[in-house]
């Protein structure tokens, strides 16, 4: 087992740079998930530490030894794609000791490693299947319990999951958090999916455009985002995003103004001194609204779509002024369509964030 | 009949038409010839006769063992040249990757004439541009269309040039549907490329290689072209005579049909056989 350090890691492929200096410390054991919407370079990254993507500058270290010239097969590391990759031609029990008789391995470790792998991953009665014979789900096993026998110190996953249907994507979503907990092997995973993020990650990192947003525990993420990309990303349905004026400003905190039927003035403890007249972006998560009347101040919206799921109710709004909302409210259960709703705001409970989407504090 | 049927059946009866006349009734007629002693007039039935000269004459048996030879040489040698020009073409280090792809399968394209004329030339004893390199490293030079050995292995080589182009396009084709992860997942299992290519790539390509391996076989035993013009007619003294090429003798120059008949029943039946036994003996384990 072993941890994991990025230090300024770049990839540039000619004049374009897709990872632009990217610092991180993984520490043994730990299950982190490089999460961010489709191209922001998480795969890369994933490919950069497998040795698949060659590094253009920077240093990556794997239990403390810089690989960043080793081979892929020396850097003690397992990688689970997102296609699976398994051999088409070969059995679940060939597809696991397939590398291990390529080098000779004893038959009897082979033997015993793909017995374990099969044993935690519970394929023993698909050994003599070949992979088309296999479920998703079931191929997804075999994808991991070949890396499983490769016993590495650091477990690679390439967006595993995308490939399932929902259900399944759950069922696996947890027999790879107890896989973590059974083998106590440091964990990287790729994904795009923030639901994945936040249920299995010690940590999060969130990435966009090649850069590293934020790095947390994923409810850090969820309670202080850094910038309004990420406070945006993390929480489903995602975070709303209010544009607002600041009316006034002292040291106890911002005072500020939506366009709104009738008007919202919400103080928020914000320290930082902002000029009066300055434009601002207040977010709100959909579950953070109160009921009227609860809060700081009321929010009076025009109900476009009410979609109720039984335990909750997800209403699509917009403001006087024309902003889009979604709001979570259990106990709007009968709110319809074209309805007036009062909600109520919480200064706790907001976020502010610059033009730039800096978070305001 | 439900009338939508009838419709459809009229619709398709012109090319029914033109598909029995010209596609089925050649087949069954050529094989009813097969039986018919074409050397008299009117022609008679007479099953023995063409059959019975088949399995005792000389000739039949040199042109089947001059087939069978290229056969077992040249259809093996090409696939592997082929196999190997894929997997280089293949390579992501080849720059102008089209132009070797088009130069590789343009021998196909050239005129079939064109190319025996071109052929006859690099290898002639004289003068050729073949005989002078053998010679150049001090080696004599080969008599490639009096020597019956040579002549054969001029007509293998003319046949391999004209097809390992094609065939490997077609593999190629068969390279690239394999996935790329499934190599990298190779890589990091500390796979080496030689082991990848004989257990990854290699199994994967079975069917493509065999779906080559059977064209080749069928275009192998009707092989005509390359004996006719390049090796005038099958010589030296029938040493390149093919069954093609005795099919060709009997039917057009001696205008024994019956006999011909019997020799293009032979041609297709043992390029089924041998398909067959291909088919059979790299068929997929259950």
């Amino acid at each position: 087992m072993a941890g994991l350090s990025l230090k300024n890691v770049t990839k540039r492929y000619g004049m374009l740079e897709v990872i632009h200096g990217a610092n991180l410390e993984i520490a043994d054991g730990e299950f982190v998930v490089f999460v961010g919407p489709s191209g922001c370079g998480k795969s890369t990254l994933l490919r950069m530490i497998a040795g698949l993507e060659d590094i253009v500058e920077g240093e990556i270290r794997i239990g403390g030894k810089v690989v960043n010239d080793a081979e892929p097969s020396d850097r003690g590391i397992a990688m689970v794609f997102q296609s699976y990759a398994l051999y088409p031609h070969m059995t679940v029990g060939e597809n696991l000791s397939f590398g291990l008789r390529m080098n000779g391995n004893p038959r009897v470790d082979t033997e015993r490693r793909v017995r374990r792998a099969a044993e935690i991953l519970q394929i023993n009665e698909l050994m003599q299947r070949r992979p088309k014979q296999l479920s998703g789900g079931q191929r997804q096993r075999v994808a991991i319990g070949r890396a499983i026998v490769r016993e590495p110190q650091v477990f690679l996953f390439d967006e595993p999951l995308s490939n399932l249907d929902a259900e399944l994507r759950v069922q696996m979503r947890v027999e790879i958090s107890r896989l973590h907990k059974q083998l106590g092997t440091t964990m990287v995973y790729v994904t795009h999916d923030q639901t994945e993020a936040m249920t299995l990650a010690d940590k999060i990192v969130v990435l966009r455009a090649g850069k590293i947003e934020q790095v947390g525990a994923p409810l850090d993420l969820y309670d202080d985002p850094a910038n309004r990309f990420v406070a945006g990303f993390v929480g489903s349905p995602k975070m709303n995003f209010l544009e607002t004026k600041v009316t006034s400003s002292d040291a106890t905190g911002v005072s500020v103004s939506l366009d709104c039927e009738p008007a919202v003035r919400l103080s928020l403890p914000v320290k930082t001194p902002i000029a009066e007249g300055t434009a601002v972006t207040l977010g709100v998560r959909p579950e953070h609204f109160l009921t009227a009347g609860s809060g700081d101040a009321d929010l009076t919206v025009h109900v476009d779509v009410a979609e109720h799921l039984g335990n909750t109710s997800y209403v699509h709004a917009s403001t006087a002024g024309g902003e889009q909302l979604i709001i979570e409210r259990p106990e709007s259960r009968t709110v319809a369509n074209r309805d007036q709703l009062t909600v109520a705001l919480s200064a706790r409970r907001t976020f502010l964030f610059d033009s730039q989407g800096n978070r305001l504090r | 009949m439900p009338s939508r049927n009838r419709v459809a059946y009229a619709f398709l009866a012109p090319y029914l038409l033109i598909f029995a006349t010209f596609w089925v009734w050649p087949i069954i007629s050529s094989f009813l010839l097969s039986f018919q002693n074409t050397r008299v007039n009117p022609w008679r039935f007479q099953p023995s006769l063409n059959w019975g000269r088949l399995v005792a004459d000389p000739a039949f048996y040199n042109a089947l063992y001059n087939t069978l030879i290229i056969l077992v040489i040249q259809v093996p040698v090409m696939i592997a040249l082929a196999t190997v020009m894929a997997v280089l073409l293949n390579s992501p280090l080849l720059k102008a990757r089209p132009l070797y792809r088009f130069a590789f399968f343009a021998p196909v394209v050239v005129g079939e004439v064109a190319y025996a004329a071109v052929f006859r030339l690099m290898f002639s004893a004289d003068f050729g541009i073949i005989n002078k390199l053998i010679t150049s490293i001090g080696f004599a030079p080969v008599s490639w269309f009096d020597n019956a050995t040579a002549a054969m292995i001029l007509i293998i080589i003319a046949v391999t040039w004209r097809w390992a182009g094609y065939n490997a396009i077609i593999i190629l084709a068969g390279l690239q549907s394999i996935p790329g992860d499934v190599y990298e997942a190779a890589t990091l299992d500390r796979v080496s490329k030689r082991q990848q290519f004989l257990h990854i790539t290699l199994p994967l390509l079975k069917p493509i290689i065999l779906f080559c391996a059977v064209l080749s076989v069928i275009g192998t035993m009707q092989l005509f072209t390359e004996p006719f013009l390049i090796t005038n007619r099958g010589g030296p003294g029938g040493g390149t005579e093919t069954l093609g090429l005795l099919l060709y003798r009997q039917g057009f120059t001696s205008l024994n049909f019956g006999y011909a008949s019997a020799i293009a029943y032979t041609i297709a039946a043992l390029a089924i056989a041998i398909s067959l036994l291909n088919l059979w003996v790299a068929r997929e384990p259950k």
